[in-house]
């Protein structure tokens, strides 16, 4: 029988998760870790890990590929794709926020006859927009949107936010909080609901393993 | 190499000859179970559901059929003062996917099953999953799964609690994905919060047969679907007693994909493998009403599209 595949993300998610796999059937090869393979072995020979870029786990899972997924809710709450999110599993948590640099109020902004705003959550902001009674330029950016106010290419941005630093580097500031943020465990709703007997203990097992605090 | 999603599949000689067969076979069988076949237009008139496929005929936005028994349930009230009892349908439907790359057209074999007597329900429901316990051996499709769930679990609750009807429909959403935790943030500052978490959590424990009921007797809302519970556990050992082989019946109060259209039992049949049900249906009382007919209703679809699909990633294993 082929391992039943679970999809990972790399990046930001990455460093909080895999400590938590630790000593556990889910940890992950070491050596193939290393080797930089994008298909790892896991401690039991019957699962294995996909690493993924957050934009295209949800696909991968949605699609079938994987069974089970870990991915941030700001990349589902972009993707309107069908699957089972089965639980927050409390880490990885930021904020999604309307930044802009220093001295500028959120005031300032509703005034803009013609607001730019650069994102990469273009759902999330449309949303937000909507409820505000506000229009504005989405300016969609795929990485370093800090830089786009700086450089003249917005008036403002809605990103993710975990500890500021980043915006402080950039001279921006948080104006209002859009939404939060953290880490999910996903599955592939045609496996989850045709094979529960195989898909269910192992989602409330690896839910269980990531909620808790990782071992030191 | 296409380039696109295929979007209105092309169906070459091998996967044609595939739908034909298996197209005769579900329709032979309802045929047998006394199932007379109608064949509604293709194009509807009036689309208000923007998923549909709608084109203009001159001045008018017309839509290509988007589902069976919307067509067949216009055409009985239009054309018949009494409905006929029992009737089967085969063809392709067009909606637009919640996946962009699944199909829009899809082909499909079902039947409905419509009583102007109450009392005749229960026994009409029966029959049809009787009748759909049968599919996965005429089709020779071994493991599958048949859930049976109910569309009221969660709505009379939320009705009872005076739950507005679109957070309602937004509660509904998340839990069919089985985001718990999305429910509690849509539910936040409402009384009836820790209740109807309580009861979601009952609901989505997973499909694991007869203990559900217990639990959901024990529940926040136990004597309130004291009915269903009791409607749901009869059709359970009916049909358990009269289970082919290969087929495994669950009962999955989690199943919430429609609320806003069935009105009682649900049925969904799983294929290993599949990533899509190869079948989907239940009783939806409120729609003849509706169109002005005292009529009640229930019925399934097979939806060939998915089973076209399991064949073609079956032979990829090999």
């Amino acid at each position: 029988m082929k391992p039943l595949l679970i999809a990972l993300p790399k990046g930001r998610l990455e460093d909080e998760l895999l400590p938590r796999l630790k000593g556990s059937a889910f940890e992950l090869d070491p050596r193939a870790l290393k080797s930089r393979k994008l298909r790892i072995p896991m401690a039991d020979p019957s699962l294995a890990a996909i690493l993924l870029k957050g934009a295209d786990l949800p696909r991968y899972v949605a699609g079938g590929v994987a069974a089970l997924g870990v991915v941030g809710s700001d990349i589902l709450d972009e993707c309107p794709v069908d699957l089972m999110e089965l639980s927050d599993l409390n880490f990885g948590v930021c904020r999604l926020s309307l930044c802009a640099p220093e001295r500028t109020t959120l005031d300032m902004l509703r005034r803009k006859p013609h607001l730019r705003i650069a994102t990469k959550f273009i759902g999330a902001t449309g949303r937000w927009l909507g409820q505000e009674g506000l229009t504005a330029e989405l300016v969609p950016l795929q990485s370093s949107v800090e830089l786009a106010p700086v450089l003249g290419l917005a008036d403002a941005i809605v990103d993710l936010v975990q500890s500021g630093r980043t915006l402080l580097a950039h001279h921006l500031v948080e104006l209002t909080t859009l939404g939060k943020a953290s880490a999910r465990l996903v599955a592939c709703r045609g496996t989850f609901l045709s094979e529960p007997d195989r898909i269910g203990p192992l989602a409330k097992t690896l839910a269980g393993l990531l909620k808790a605090a990782p071992s030191q | 190499m296409p380039t696109h999603t295929p979007s209105f599949p092309d169906l070459l000689f091998d996967d044609a000859a595939r739908l034909r067969r298996w197209e005769t076979q579900l329709m032979n069988h309802l045929d047998g179970a006394g199932y007379r076949e109608l064949h509604p237009s293709l194009v509807m008139r009036n689309p208000v559901n923007p998923s549909t496929v709608r084109f203009f005929d001159g001045d008018e936005l017309v839509a290509l059929r988007w589902d069976f028994t919307e067509a067949l349930a216009r055409t009985l009230v239009r054309r018949f003062q009494e409905p006929p009892r029992r009737i089967s349908y085969a063809g392709p439907v067009f909606r637009r996917p919640a996946n962009s790359w699944d199909p829009v057209e899809r082909l499909e074999v079902g039947c409905e099953h419509i009583q102007a007597d109450p009392d005749q329900r229960t026994e009409a429901d029966r029959e049809l999953a009787r009748l759909l316990m049968a599919v996965p051996a005429l089709l020779g499709l071994e493991g599958c799964l048949l859930h049976i769930g109910h569309a009221a679990l969660l709505r009379r609750p939320m009705e009872a609690e005076g739950i507005p009807a679109e957070l309602g429909q937004e509660v509904a959403r998340v839990l069919d994905r089985r985001a718990i935790h999305r429910a509690a943030e849509l539910l936040d500052g409402h009384p009836a919060r820790a209740r109807l978490l309580a009861h979601a959590e009952i609901l989505l424990s997973g499909p694991d047969g007869p203990g559900s009921l217990a639990d959901l007797a024990r529940g926040p809302y136990g004597a309130l679907l004291e009915t269903e519970a009791e409607q749901l556990g009869r059709v359970l050992s009916a049909l358990s007693a009269q289970l082919p082989q290969g087929l495994t019946l669950r009962l999955d109060l989690g199943d919430l994909r429609g609320l806003g259209y069935y009105s009682g039992p649900t049925l969904r049949l799983w294929a290993p493998g599949a990533q899509r049900e190869l079948a989907s249906g239940g009783r939806y009382d409120g729609l003849y009403p509706e169109m002005g007919r005292p009529w009640f209703a229930a019925g399934f679809c097979v939806r060939l599209t998915t089973l076209l699909e399991l064949g073609d990633n079956h032979e990829g294993d090999k």
